[in-house]
């Protein structure tokens, strides 16, 4: 039965021997082999399996924290947390960003894109979804082991707590770009993921804020999972804080002013030069650049009629229509060219050559001197005295307020602005028949129109100058630097005059009663800036109506209306602060720009002199009454004086 | 009764079986500290494991000496006779795998029978072993080495249930039956230009298949293999970290326990597949050769049977057995030390799991039955 079982055909001993030696020789490669690793090249791995352990990876700095001028911190850090992936621990990228995305409802092109943004080494943490809120994080971890490769870490995260106080100046931060990351001032400090300030003081004082990243060296395993620290570590250095001179206040009233408006408010302590508030409106929530900002959103921020991201306040140029005439008028005073006492008819227009420029009140105002003609704002008056002074005139004591250049404010974006000039229009108009200045021009420019611009910051520290005695005060916004501790003052701002006016106290003093009168005078533009009659705080100031549009194609839409200007100061005798405001398409600066200053005012008042704040108006439209009975002086119904519009230019 | 237990005990190759039990031995003590987790274990303090691993080890370990005894005790007629249809039975358990097979880790492998997991291309790695050693013991070639005709058969017997592995798909398994079938035809003698002739058509066919029908990741997978720094996270990690993790074992080893790549977790499949990273980095050189003798020792006794037995088919099946425990040990040896490409094979009687354990002793039951030296034998 077995025969052919039992039979042997081959020799089976020779064969074995054969396969053994075949066996042998394998197994001699394999201690070879071993031999090499082991013996050879044994220290080298030893080295590579001790660094294979330690891993030191950076620890992020606190940023520094800004605060107001009384403390109460602006921006600060909160605890966050993001939703990272490591790549070595993730053995499908594709799947798990799927699943990731299909659990979090994220598009994969948008969890891709994230991705693609931070490069680097591959143990380096690629945060996916920033600040995630709880919904998110407990989907994650609920899902985490179909996520393999993606986990929750802390991490701590910018915090605007007022929102959107103050946004334009405090700016925001964002991600580093990967571009930024190239350049070799980035390079050293940064890595994909960081935050980086981007606009306002978050970028201007980008080295102060950012701190000093520790070094954290630690045994890890093969999932990067700590598993003790090493001995020596570098701890994180927080970013300094920063003391503005705003005053959160201050700044809330200012914002609230300006609510629903386009427009910007500046307030400044004529005495030193400090801004007390800045504010720019529309205005955005800075907290939503530090979590994820979607490209779309982006866009949407910062293109758009609304020009969210621009600073207003000091990146916006606007004419400063009849505000600029009380320069005109300290011009004319110093010159001589006029007295507070001496007139000039208003017939309600004024004839230069061909050209008819009228004044806002068609049957004129009559005889008036400086101060009536503030307090009416007159525009023949100023025609007059702009054309006596002549172009360059004008030019220089305009510069000499610190018009046409920027202020050296401690922001950046800040505009020159202009003032024209015949060197200006020579240079500009180069070559062309234009390039020489014509005296019909002269008149426009003299009650703030034509090609005169200035930043609303601008107009805050010109006003500042005429009613400090003259000083051009560089405005500032960090007064102090501290290390993060608070212990140490790094650095400290000093009040710092950029030049003298050189006008006489006393022609800056016969301006200021036309700009009381302004406000306090029953024939005032600007009666809605008073503040509260039992304060017995006067104010002084003038208004602006700015021309958007000819008046002749001018309709009532609203973006055809003009903007509103208001520069005041108080207290009249001794000023203390400065507030300007612009509304854009306010119609009218005594309607719609007086109030916000008041407001303003009114927040510094109750903050520094503790006098209790008025009831709120219950309807803006309501015209502002003087109180009933203390005050004989004041009229039982202020005639409401009708809003004065810019000399309109009409040729015959 | 008793003569027969006295000659089974007797027949035993004690030798064999020292070799046997000592490999094991270390495997369990090197998947204690592969498995070794100081946080919450105290060492050498088998019983707080909470992983369990150890003891489920040791039970797979019982479990596969029982089933090699039992084995053993069988007539090498009664291997024989049953050989076919073992093999029939096992080529029908893989059909069935692909069609009702669980599905883990992508392949279809597991044939869930209650609460028993089979894995039939484990049996079928016996099955291939003894249909062949039969059918070749039952043909030999008519001129002393196989011509091509003749090797039609053999080359069917392990060739089908290869394909149908491949269809799981698993590589490493079928690569195994294919080297089992292969070693036990060349040991009977291939004619010598067939030999020439398939060694050219297969140079081809790699070559084909590497220009037209390899994805790109699979080449990819071979090319890390040259050259593992090109990708050292994707895949080449597995064989920089398993080479730096035997390599910093040096010449005596970090000692037990200590070992820092595998304690990481760096190893990835360092209780299975990568054991050996741990015995390497823990024992160095010294301990990696010992272990890597007691292989050979263990091939050299079992060949040593074969040369002693008087039959065809007990010396094909040692010879099955050898090429089945070599080629695993070899493969993953290899992976390990950086040579051959990353293919899932477990180390046999050292890598943690049931399968692997439970064939290889059946695979030494098989042996020890074949080369007794018993009366049954001797006298057909």
């Amino acid at each position: 039965m077995y025969s052919a079982y039992d039979k042997i055909p081959v020799p089976i001993p020779p064969r074995a021997f054969s396969m053994l030696f075949f066996i042998a020789l394998a197994f001699f490669l394999l201690a070879a082999r071993l031999w090499y690793l082991q013996a050879l090249r044994g220290a080298s791995f030893a080295e590579q399996s001790k660094n294979n352990r330690q891993k030191t990876v950076f620890v992020p700095p606190a940023r520094g924290i800004i605060r107001d001028r009384n403390g109460v911190p602006l921006a600060k850090n909160r605890p966050a947390f993001n939703i990272q992936m490591f790549l070595h621990e993730t053995p499908d990228v594709e799947q798990s960003v799927e699943r990731l995305s299909s659990v979090l409802d994220i598009p994969v092109a948008e969890l891709n894109d994230r991705l693609k943004r931070q490069g680097g080494p591959r143990f380096r943490a690629r945060i996916l979804v920033r600040d995630a809120n709880r919904e998110q994080i407990e989907k994650v971890l609920a899902n985490r082991w179909f996520l393999p490769g993606i986990s929750v870490a802390n991490y701590p995260i910018r915090y605007y707590e007022f929102g959107s106080l103050a946004a334009h100046v405090l700016g925001h931060i964002r991600e580093i770009s990967k571009h930024d990351l190239e350049q070799p001032e980035f390079k050293a400090y940064y890595q994909p993921g960081d935050l980086i300030g981007k606009y306002g003081l978050e970028l201007q004082w980008e080295r102060y804020l950012q701190g000093r990243r520790g070094l954290n060296s630690f045994v890890v395993n093969a999932h990067s999972v700590k598993i003790r620290d090493l001995p020596d570590q570098v701890s994180a250095i927080p970013g300094n804080t920063l003391e503005l001179t705003i005053d959160h206040d201050v700044q809330a009233a200012s914002d609230a002013a300006l609510e629903g408006e386009w427009g910007a408010i500046v307030a400044m302590d004529p005495r030193d030069g400090e801004i007390i508030a800045l504010s720019s409106a529309p205005a955005f929530d800075p907290n939503v650049f530090t979590g994820e900002l979607s490209a779309a959103e982006w866009r949407g921020m910062v293109s758009g009629k609304e020009k969210v991201l621009n600073n207003r306040a000091v990146q916006e140029v606007y004419p400063p229509g009849s505000v600029f005439k009380m320069f005109l008028g300290a011009a004319g005073l110093e010159e001589g060219l006029i007295t507070p006492n001496s007139t000039e008819f208003c017939p309600g227009y004024h004839k230069v050559g061909n050209a008819t420029f009228r004044c806002h009140k068609r049957n004129g105002h009559g005889r008036v001197n400086l101060d009536q003609a503030l307090t009416v704002s007159c525009d023949v008056y100023f025609y007059i005295l702009g054309q006596r002074l002549g172009i360059d005139r004008i030019h220089e004591y305009a510069t000499r307020f610190g018009f046409g250049k920027p202020t050296g404010l401690d922001l950046i974006h800040e505009t020159p602005g202009l003032i024209p000039s015949t060197a200006w229009k020579k240079k500009r108009f180069a070559g062309t028949e234009q390039a020489r200045w014509f005296p019909g021009e002269t008149p426009s420019v003299a009650i703030g129109q034509g090609a005169t611009t200035t930043t609303p910051l601008q107009i805050a520290v010109a006003l500042s100058t005429m009613v400090n005695g003259g000083k051009v005060f560089r405005p500032y916004l960090v007064r102090a630097i501290y290390s993060h501790d608070g212990k140490k003052k790094i650095e400290e701002r000093k009040p710092e005059i950029r030049s003298e006016l050189g006008v006489k106290e006393e022609a800056l003093l016969a301006v200021r009663r036309g700009l009381e009168d302004v406000v306090n005078s029953p024939q005032g533009t600007a009666r809605r800036a008073r503040l509260p009659e039992e304060w017995g705080i006067r104010v002084g100031g003038k208004t602006g109506t700015s021309q958007v549009v000819a008046l002749s194609i001018q309709t009532s839409k609203r973006e055809h209306q003009h903007h509103a200007l208001f520069a005041g100061y108080a207290p009249a005798e001794n000023p203390e602060i400065v507030v300007v405001a612009v509304v854009e398409h306010g119609k009218s600066g005594g309607l719609a720009a007086a109030p916000a200053v008041r407001k303003v005012m009114e927040a510094y008042f109750h903050k520094t002199r503790g006098l209790p704040l008025p009831e709120p108006e219950g309807q803006k439209e309501v015209p502002r009454v003087a109180a009933p009975a203390p005050s004989p002086a004041s009229s039982p119904v202020a005639p409401l004086i009708q809003e004065p519009q810019i000399g309109e230019v009409a040729t015959q | 009764m008793i003569p027969e237990v006295k000659s089974y005990f007797s027949s035993i190759d004690w030798i064999l079986l020292l070799i046997v039990f000592t490999i094991p031995t270390i495997g369990i003590s090197v998947l204690y500290s592969a498995s070794y987790d100081p946080d919450t274990e105290h060492k050498f303090f088998l019983w707080t494991l909470n992983s369990g691993l150890v003891l489920r080890q040791l039970t797979y370990c019982f479990a596969g000496i029982f089933v090699m005894f039992v084995t053993a005790a069988f007539p090498a007629k009664a291997a024989f006779r049953l050989s076919y249809y073992l093999y029939v039975f096992v080529l029908l358990l893989l059909v069935a795998v692909l069609v009702y097979g669980t599905i883990s880790n992508g392949s279809r492998r597991w044939l869930s029978l209650g609460p028993v997991n089979l894995q039939p291309s484990e049996l079928m790695k016996i099955g291939v072993i003894l249909a062949l050693a039969r059918y070749l013991s039952k043909t030999p070639p008519k001129h002393g080495v196989y011509g091509l005709t003749e090797l039609f058969v053999p080359c069917c017997i392990f060739g089908i249930p290869m394909l149908v592995i491949m269809r799981q798909p698993d590589l490493g398994t079928a690569l195994a039956v294919g080297a089992i079938g292969a070693a036990m035809v060349l040991f009977v003698g291939v004619r010598k230009w067939v030999l020439i002739g398939t060694s050219a058509i297969g140079v081809a066919g790699v070559a084909a298949a590497w220009n037209w029908f390899l994805h790109s990741y699979q080449k990819r997978r071979v090319l890390t293999l040259f050259d593992p720094e090109s990708d050292p996270h994707g895949s080449g990690y597995q064989i920089i970290q398993s080479k730096i993790a035997v390599g910093s074992g040096e010449l005596f080893g970090k000692g037990y326990l200590e070992g820092s790549q595998t304690r990481l977790e760096f190893i990835p499949e360092r209780t299975t597949d990568f054991i050996f990273c741990v015995l390497a980095e823990e024992w160095g050189f010294i301990g990696s050769v010992l272990v890597i003798s007691l292989y050979f020792l263990l091939f050299f006794r079992i060949l040593q049977g074969v040369m002693r037995v008087k039959d065809y088919f007990s010396a094909l099946v040692g010879v099955g057995v050898v090429a089945l425990l070599f080629f695993h040990t070899f493969v993953n040896l290899g992976m390990v030390v950086g040579f051959l490409p990353v293919v899932g094979l477990p180390l046999p009687l050292f890598s943690y799991g049931g399968s692997s354990m439970l064939t290889t002793f059946f695979a030494l039951g098989l042996v020890l039955a074949v080369t007794a030296q018993r009366s049954v034998f001797s006298s057909r």
